[in-house]
């Protein structure tokens, strides 16, 4: 009996609990579910409508089978994939080796060399898009410098080529992006312990040896969540299209965003085939995600 | 051996410091000259700073847009703090196998793609007739899915033995998060704080969608409009692009050492 | 607890959609209200007499220059009328086309001003796409007749009148005397010309005084489009549908936009502030444009620029059937909003000023160089004034004179879409990136894929 009794109370007091962890997560869940998890379903019962504007009419896959035949958004998506490619790995790297040597014990002016290279991020990104713009135009500063300097004879046009148009703006993503990056990196690093370093050097290896050994795979987790971080990040990229180069030379620059908002915005209103625009990101960005945790599960 | 490696460290960790920050000098010098020297290359501060000021309030409305910036970005983040951080602390305290499964479906949310939500958000807000408002420009990121976790894994460092005891004594549950929890948790605090405060603040797509009435013009929409006009005044624009970004700026100053501190308490689990 | 929180949420849920509907019920009260607008031409006459309270009207509009004339008629009609302010923002043109699309979509157009500014290019498309978001001002008593009838149709839908016509979109030629003197030339020697006498002129100036005659933004296809209006070439069939593919007047256009750039007759900048430079720096020796080019024209900081400036006729196709030297560019009307509260000071404050007052088209012709299309003002002495600026000589009504003779052309609602792919199209070929065949036909397919929807 009384035993018994204590169980059943101990069970009110543990339902209590679970009770109000409930009550202190349902605010958060609650407006994931009605502000991203809502418009999904929206969006993907939109993507199978057709028409301009409000007259929409039901047309089963026809925008999925329109995306197939849409050049501008094929461009998009290639865009996409070239700052994917050479942008993530770039910046993460960068990131890495900023983050190990500024791990170096005896170090002076560390903090110093912390701030400088994180303040990027506080810019906006309208802000350093703008920036951007301005040193890279054609009257910008960096041609007044490399005129000055003798290394082109004649201005150049940077943002309206198209190859130079896209270098722009990768280094402008990896100018930005880096430093937050890093602070991540920095963050993992001081979990891993010195005298892991130390049993390496006494086993005769060296600082590259010991990065590639100790560092990398202890820091798996956080190098996980900063390349799915910035995979979606990439593929969603909106301000820096629009801003620094919008969207072109005829269309080189131009991201999946930003054609959707194009296609909703600025054009007659095709909000279905925006939808379905979307859905592509959307999977992209979920198979993505997946094949990293796969990946870096296996190592 | 070890003297050249140091002196490597330091060149490149001076390179690199050096090309984070030009692009930012630049800014600030381009702000107090005007437009000729920007456009001649000149890289010494000037003397046009007032001038550009003026010539800037005359343009735009700087003290609406940044007031507005002001009171979305702050509202925001406290509320986004509230709430995330109240989540995070209650998937971790109470944590069951329900709430485990709650929290991976919630994950997914991160996967969300701003541009898919976009149209059917805009049509939720317009038809509530909550368009140019501030609930329009908050509402949608006050719960992410980065924040609940970030204070989940940075609960696992808050001691339970706190917790069992408080509630010995007799305190309620929402007094033990409020008067323990939230005090100790100052750095993870302001990491959160720090990164929300930016996404609010530079937030441009959202806005430039559902803030259509100039009333609510925040800054990076000032901005972005300084630099489409058909004249531009390039001292004018980059005080525009410098007073855009001191908040964040300086907020990242004044949280850095706690900012590293709050991120580490999450990577840590 | 738990039923605790979740009732609490309810509740501040509740509350929220509550007041959202109240802002929605007071939204559309307005807007109904604009139903018996027709019945207004009768109140407008107590309109005037009971300026009671302090009444508002905000405007929109872009560039410092609109503002300013804005801003004239506002002190003009504020100075007769205690209590009124009008309230000028500046918002960009894209802007505005985003917001009037998206308030008329979403049915919320209470965050339009009441008096917006439209470009003349896209007012059709809006008008048929959203002609709820336009107030319908014929019956207004705004005298339409005084405006010039090619820009008043800009504006016209179902033979009703949307819109109050502004600044002048007739196309000049505007070159510097001096430098054409240096090659040997005169204005003479450029008015009434085809392109192909312009670009043999073209030649021997660029090798005499290295200078480009033309300046353009590149992947805008402005001047393409000036073209293709002065030779009466639509790339819109009757029917609406897209018309580029075997459009022989648009491919001649192109092959003489691409030969001024090969030619090094055109010179092509990055974007409008780098145009705007290369006019007022004086590296060009001149521009073809909509009249309002002429306010640039008068905004640079180089004294010497003064008095060497003359303006004639831009180059016709060259033997194209129906080619003349008269074209369309730009040009902006002004639109009433119809969710605004202030229909009636809107309209009494545009037939004091904007469709009324000579005076006004003075100040702003003196003062900013503004060109407007209202009749009785081109009859005014300061039409009829010589401009020290240009040669002497009366510029202002030859530009009038101009405006009778444009082509009209069909526009779409697929402008924006049809002006984009064409600038693609004139950017792909001249990068060598495409041949103007495959150009053109990927433009009209682009076009078309868009209609498509």
């Amino acid at each position: 009996m009384r035993t018994s009794g204590r169980t059943s109370k101990r069970l009110t007091i543990n339902q209590k609990y679970s009770l109000t962890g409930w009550g202190f997560l349902a605010p958060a869940a609650i407006l994931i579910c009605v502000m991203n998890f809502y418009p999904m379903i929206q969006a993907l019962v939109l993507s199978f409508q057709t028409g301009i504007g409000n007259n929409l009419q039901f047309g089963g896959l026809s925008n999925y089978a329109r995306l197939l035949k849409d050049p501008v958004f094929r461009t998009a998506l290639v865009n996409n994939f070239v700052y994917l490619i050479i942008q993530v790995p770039i910046m993460l790297i960068l990131a890495l080796i900023l983050a190990s040597v500024l791990n170096i014990k005896d170090l002076k002016g560390k903090g110093i060399f912390r701030t400088a290279i994180f303040l990027p991020c506080c810019t906006s990104l309208v802000s350093y898009a703008i920036i951007f713009k301005t040193l890279f135009s054609y009257d910008g500063y960096v041609n007044t410098v490399l005129m000055n300097l003798g290394l082109i004879s004649e201005r150049v046009n940077w943002l309206s080529q198209e190859g130079s148009a896209k270098v722009i703006i990768i280094l402008a993503l990896i100018w930005r992006w880096t430093g937050y990056n890093m602070v991540f990196y920095l963050a993992g690093l001081q979990n891993i312990d010195d005298s892991l370093y130390e049993a390496a050097k006494i086993d005769g290896a060296n600082a590259i040896q010991s990065f590639f050994k100790i560092t990398v795979p202890m820091l798996k987790p956080t190098i996980l969540l900063t390349t799915i971080m910035s995979t979606n990040g990439t593929l969603q990229l909106f301000d820096e299209s629009v801003n620094l180069t919008g969207g072109g030379p005829a269309n080189s620059t131009l991201t999946m965003s930003h054609y959707i908002y194009k296609a909703s915005f600025e054009y007659n209103p095709q909000f279905g085939y925006a939808a379905a625009m979307s859905y592509v990101i959307f999977i992209l960005v979920a198979i993505l995600a997946f094949v990293q945790m796969k990946v870096g599960d296996k190592r | 051996m070890k003297r050249v490696k140091k002196i490597a460290a330091y060149l490149f960790l001076t390179v690199a410091s050096v090309i984070s920050v030009f692009p930012l000098y630049w800014m600030i010098s381009a702000a107090t000259n005007n437009s000729t020297d920007v456009l001649g290359g000149r890289l010494l501060p000037g003397l046009h700073l007032i001038e550009n000021y003026k010539e800037l309030i005359l343009q735009q409305n700087v003290g609406r847009s940044f007031g507005n910036s002001m009171f979305y970005s702050c509202t925001l983040s406290l509320l986004s703090l509230l709430v995330c951080s109240i989540a995070g602390y209650g998937f971790e305290v109470y944590h069951d196998k329900r709430k485990d499964t709650v929290m991976s479906i919630l994950l997914l949310a991160m996967m969300v793609p701003f541009a898919a939500t976009l149209i059917p958000l805009f049509k939720l807000f317009t038809g509530l007739g909550l368009q140019s408002t501030w609930i329009a420009y908050i509402l949608p990121t006050i719960s992410t899915p980065f924040l609940i976790m970030l204070f989940r894994q940075s609960t696992r460092t808050f001691p339970r033995e706190i917790i069992e005891a408080a509630r010995i004594d007799g305190l309620s549950e929402i007094k033990i998060f409020a008067k323990l929890y939230f005090p100790t948790m100052k750095s993870t605090y302001a990491a959160a704080m720090t990164v929300t405060f930016m996404n609010a603040w530079n937030n441009y797509l959202w806005p430039k969608v559902i803030m259509m009435s100039a009333d609510s013009q925040t800054m990076p929409m000032m901005v972005a409009n300084l630099s489409a006009g058909y004249s531009i005044d390039y001292g004018v624009l980059m005080l525009g692009v410098l007073i855009c970004s001191l908040p964040t700026g300086i907020l990242f100053l004044i949280l850095q050492r706690s900012f590293t501190n709050g991120i580490l308490g999450a990577v840590k689990g | 607890m738990k039923k605790k929180v979740l009732s609490i949420l309810m509740t501040a849920m509740m509350a929220l959609s509550l007041a959202a509907c109240g802002s929605t019920d007071n939204s559309t009260a307005p807007a109904a209200g604009t139903d018996s607008q027709p019945a207004t031409a009768e109140s407008v006459k107590t309109e005037a007499e009971t300026p009671a309270g302090e009444q508002t009207l905000k405007v929109w509009c872009w560039d410092s220059f609109n503002v300013d004339a804005m801003k004239t008629a506002g002190a003009m009609y504020e100075a007769e009328h205690p209590g009124v302010s009008i309230v000028v923002e500046e918002t960009l043109s894209k802007d505005i086309q985003t917001i009037v699309q998206t308030c008329a979509m979403s049915g919320q157009l209470d965050s339009l001003p009441d008096v917006f500014l439209m470009d003349d290019q896209v007012f059709t498309k809006y008008l048929q796409n959203y002609p709820e978001v336009f107030a319908d001002l014929t019956d207004s008593g705004i005298a339409f007749s005084d405006f010039a009838a090619s820009k008043v149709a800009n504006s016209v839908s179902g033979g009703k009148n949307f819109g109050v016509p502004y600044d002048s979109n007739t196309v000049i030629a505007c070159y510097r005397t001096d430098y054409l003197e240096q090659a040997g030339y005169t204005v003479a020697d450029l008015t009434d010309i085809t392109w192909d006498q312009f670009i043999e002129i073209g030649k021997v100036v660029k090798e005499k005084t290295g200078m480009p005659m033309l300046t353009n933004v590149q992947g805008e296809p402005d001047l393409l489009n000036m073209i293709l209006q002065s030779a009466g070439i639509s790339v819109f069939d009757e029917d609406g549908k897209i018309d580029l593919v075997d459009n022989e007047g648009l491919k001649e256009a192109m092959e003489v936009y691409m030969t001024l750039v090969k030619e090094g007759i055109l010179q092509e900048q990055v974007d409008w502030s780098g145009y705007q430079g290369s006019i007022n720096n004086g590296t060009v020796v001149g521009t073809i444009n909509g009249s309002w080019i002429c306010a640039t024209i008068m905004s640079t900081d180089q004294a010497e620029q003064e008095g060497n400036w003359a303006v004639t006729n831009m180059p016709k196709l060259n033997d194209y059937a129906g080619a003349t030297n008269y074209s369309a560019q730009g040009g902006s009307t002004w639109a009433v909003c119809s969710a605004s509260k202030n229909y009636d000071l809107a309209v009494d404050f545009f037939k004091s000023t904007w469709a009324g007052s000579t005076e006004f088209y003075d100040s702003i012709l003196t003062d900013l160089g503004a060109i407007a299309t209202y009749l009785p003002a081109a009859e005014s002495e300061a039409y009829n004034q010589k401009s020290a600026y240009f040669n002497d000589e009366a510029i202002y009504s030859k530009i009038v004179s101009y405006g009778g003779k444009i082509p009209t052309v069909n526009k779409g609602i697929y402008w924006t879409e049809e002006k984009e792919a064409l600038g693609i199209a004139l950017s792909k070929v001249i990068n060598g990136k495409s041949d103007l065949d495959a150009a053109i036909a990927e433009a009209q397919s682009t076009v078309e894929f868009n209609m498509g929807q």
